[in-house]
């Protein structure tokens, strides 16, 4: 009887349990209830490699990072100015090579302690440490021997440029004037770590420890690290010790990994997302026509482009790597396919970035490229060794790549092998050089042509195709060291046309950024690094 | 016996098992639609004018028309013919890795079932094992590790399509087992083996194909899926899986990228079945030769 009794209770709770479930639904979407609460649902197109700031290097991890940790500026909304972040106040000498920061006393870590300057000056020293293997390494070159520390050339990183004066005084000397210095120092790799964290779960130089658990991770940003569910969830809630707290209007951040970008807009529609990465191509016409408050395409400093392994024949031949690059119908691409008002990509930075223009040079000439291919010596493309094209797997990435493999075999005959792989094996492959041609896109990482054109120096983090001139470096190098903007860029174009002369890398189209978001989300911005400082942001 | 004293004549097991089949109507109707499908898949060359992957950017996605008789994806490519070709690689690809998983799973479910104990515990406990490994992380483990080619997928999917066989294989072995005529066989002094395929083997025949032609279809979309992570066929060849999945995606668009390679497999699928049922009235001893 007793048992009756308990059963019949349990299917009542049951039943109940199911009808309120219900009723809910009804009344509040998650978004809505998120808005409600202050948790804003963001679609973070896949899982992050890692949080390390000094490990990381692909948008979506920065998305989270962003979250985390702040810099000693950071940028402003609407036109990404450097606000002040971690440093309430900087001094730059007459000469513009030391820069003085004035850190905040009341900024802490999420552990509780003081975020210190010799905490950033351990930072600086771990991503420039030559055994971590930083991909980003190369941001801090600008500071006074950070390039020798980094190569290994010098080992005392007391005479790398960076300095703790006090708890509340960094010192940077850079080596020569950087004019972009202040918007670089709002990136990633400029991001301090907490040293004891690091140091209690390995040394200074190690990499993938296990410090960025969630129940390990120590960050200074407005928010902290609350789960991490791999392939599911990564949220992080509002830290009320940080120095800033009473103006953070969110409370939480859930960033969701959604590869597909179809399930990604079946989310956004079914009200479980605020914001998406993506939009599937074939629905960009559908919310043009009818949900145009909805969808947003924003200018982004970005270049879509295929690299070339230069260590592996047969793409180690400039001439085929010429030919294919000029077999590519990149107007058909962008108007239609991509839809999103991209454009052909001639040339390697996009236009205008921070004013700098470069005259697009490689177009689409079947008669040239086919004369090209001519004299490569390959007789036919048959003759060719085989040559695949590598991608992570997305359905846009996929169809770009049929419609550039088709193109390639219609204007030249030759025929490419396509290859789609996981996020994080794809960019294992890619560090490895295994691969003959793949898919790359680079977002500049601050609004300077330095940042994409010195992509390509000798040896850099992320040009992983194995192409060096030494003309192509001292132009780049004698750049950086210019203060005179009409002499900076004269010098890049002459660098850039080096480039797009041997081309290690084709420029397909620059990015637009097309998403989904929901009008609820106030404080957003459109800006060409689609950097949205989070703690700006409200729902409503 | 027949009633008047004289005796029939003896007919073979498969021959009588032709004649109960040829009977079942929705049976060779399936044979017939089945047959069909694979001549058009087959013959694709002469039917269309268009090659797999000839694109044609600037017209896109274009609905069923006169010029393309199933309309066009996204890439401009006729879909007509991509569902002929991709079919030629389904049907390789189903028929391969489910006859590869019969295999397997039959002589691992029957030897399991038969011996029993210790052989039963080991065997079936290894079975279990290989259920609750996550097959995406076999695929990219399988990626990294080997050269993507066809051969691999088919090892992938028979390493996963085996295991619900060797289960059910095992439970009508164990069954059987226990059963008069399999008493009288071994009272008869068979061997083991010989008790094994001659007289439990064809009793457990109907579920085993029935299963079988249930696993064709899904083997197909599985394929679908393991392109998509990039194990197995590769654009711009397709297969029907590869072509719905991609027909899901833009379903609310351009609806007849999912609708017509749906209708293909479904059928393709109905057929098999029918065929499966009567196979499995056909070739089961116990029914009766009327």
């Amino acid at each position: 009887m007793k048992y009756f009794c308990i059963f019949y209770m349990t299917a009542a709770a049951i039943i109940l349990l199911a009808i309120s479930s219900c009723k809910n639904q009804r009344r509040d979407t998650i978004v809505s209830l998120g808005t409600k609460n202050g948790v804003l649902y963001f679609g973070n197109q896949t899982e992050p490699e890692d949080l390390d700031p000094h490990i990381v290097t692909g948008v979506p991890e920065f998305h989270i990072l962003q979250s985390l940790f702040e810099g000693l500026v950071t940028p402003d909304p609407r036109d990404l100015h450097p606000l002040p972040g971690a440093a309430h106040s900087w001094d730059i000498s007459e000469d513009n090579l030391v820069y003085t920061f004035h850190l905040r006393s009341e900024a802490t870590w999420s552990n509780g302690e003081m975020v210190k300057a010799s905490d950033f000056v351990f930072s600086f020293q771990r991503i420039l440490s030559p055994r971590l293997g930083s991909e980003y390494a190369y941001m801090l070159y600008c500071i006074d021997n950070a390039e020798k520390y980094h190569k290994g050339a010098l080992k005392d990183f007391a005479r790398v440029g960076a300095r703790a004066k006090d708890d509340t005084t960094l010192i940077i000397r850079l080596g020569s004037p950087t004019p972009y210095f202040m918007s670089l120092i709002m990136h990633d790799s400029w991001y301090p770590v907490h040293p004891p964290t690091i140091l209690k779960f390995g040394n200074i130089d190690s990499r993938g420890t296990r410090w960025t658990r969630p129940e390990n991770f120590t960050g200074n940003g407005a928010f902290k690290l609350a789960d991490w569910q791999i392939n599911k969830i990564i949220n992080v809630v509002k830290r009320a010790d940080y120095w800033d707290a009473q103006n953070v209007k969110l409370n939480g951040i859930n960033f969701y990994p959604i590869e597909n970008n179809q399930t990604e807009e079946r989310m956004f529609r079914n009200d479980e997302l605020h914001v998406t990465t993506n939009l599937p191509l074939q629905k960009i016409d559908w919310y043009k026509n009818n949900a145009p408050h909805l969808l947003h395409i924003d200018p982004y400093l970005g270049t879509y482009y295929y690299i070339c392994n230069i260590n592996r024949p047969p793409l180690n031949n400039k001439k085929l790597r010429k030919a294919l690059a000029l077999a590519i119908d990149r107007k058909s691409l962008t108007d239609d396919i991509l839809k999103g008002g991209q454009i052909p990509a001639g040339s390697f930075t996009p236009p205008n970035t921070a004013g700098y223009l470069f005259d697009p040079v490689v177009t689409f000439d079947t008669i040239e490229a086919r004369k090209i291919l001519s004299e490569t010596g390959f007789k036919s493309g048959d003759s060719l060794p085989p040559i695949s094209v590598l991608y992570n797997t997305s359905e846009s990435h996929h169809i770009i790549a049929q419609a550039i493999q088709q193109m390639w075999k219609r204007y030249l005959g030759i025929n490419v092998t396509l290859v789609n792989q996981e996020w994080k094996v794809y960019l294992a492959s890619k560090t490895k050089k295994e691969y003959d041609i793949a898919r790359m896109g680079w977002i500049g990482d601050y609004n300077d042509p330095n940042s994409f054109l010195d992509l390509w120096l000798t040896g850099g983090g992320n040009n992983n195709t194995g192409w060096s001139s030494p003309t192509y470096d001292s132009l780049v190098k004698q750049a950086s060291k210019s203060a005179d903007q009409v002499e900076r860029f004269r010098l890049f174009s002459q660098a850039e046309s080096i480039f797009l002369d041997e081309l290690p890398a084709i420029p397909i189209y620059f990015y637009t950024n097309v998403y989904l978001l929901k009008p609820s989300v106030k404080g957003w911005y459109s800006n060409i690094l689609n950097m949205h400082n989070y703690k700006h942001l409200y729902l409503e | 016996m027949k009633k008047n004293g004289t005796y029939s004549r003896g007919t073979s097991l498969m021959r009588d098992a032709l004649r109960r089949f040829v009977r079942n109507r929705l049976s060779v109707t399936g044979c017939i639609v089945l047959l069909f499908i694979i001549t058009l898949c087959l013959a694709a060359p002469l039917l269309t004018p268009y090659t797999y992957d000839y694109q044609n950017l600037s017209s896109g996605a274009t609905p069923p028309g006169a010029q393309h008789l199933l309309g066009t994806d996204i890439l401009g490519r006729d879909l007509f013919t991509r569902i002929l070709y991709g079919g030629r690689v389904s049907f390789a690809v189903g028929l391969c890795a489910t006859l590869v998983s019969v295999l397997i799973g039959v002589a691992w479910g029957a030897i399991a079932g038969w011996y029993g104990g210790k052989t039963d515990t080991i065997m079936m406990r290894f079975v279990d094992i290989a259920y609750a490994f996550p097959f995406t992380i076999f695929v990219i483990i399988l990626m990294v590790f080997f050269e993507r080619s066809l051969l691999l997928l088919f090892i992938a999917i028979g390493a996963v399509e085996w295991l619900t066989m060797a289960r059910i294989v095992r439970g009508q072995v164990m069954a059987l087992r226990h059963q008069e005529f399999v008493d009288a066989a071994i009272g008869l002094g068979l061997r083991q083996h010989q008790i094994l395929l001659r007289h439990i083997l064809p009793n457990i025949i109907g579920p085993v194909i029935v299963y079988a032609t249930l696993t064709i279809p899904a083997i197909m979309l599985l394929e679908a899926f393991l392109s998509y992570l990039g194990l197995g066929v590769q654009p711009p060849s397709s297969s029907w899986g590869i072509l719905i999945r991609e027909g899901t995606e833009s379903m609310e668009t351009y609806p007849w990228l999912l609708i017509f390679p749906a209708v293909v497999l479904s059928l393709t699928l109905f057929s098999l079945n029918f065929i499966g049922d009567g196979l499995r009235d056909a070739l089961d001893p116990r029914s009766s030769r009327e």
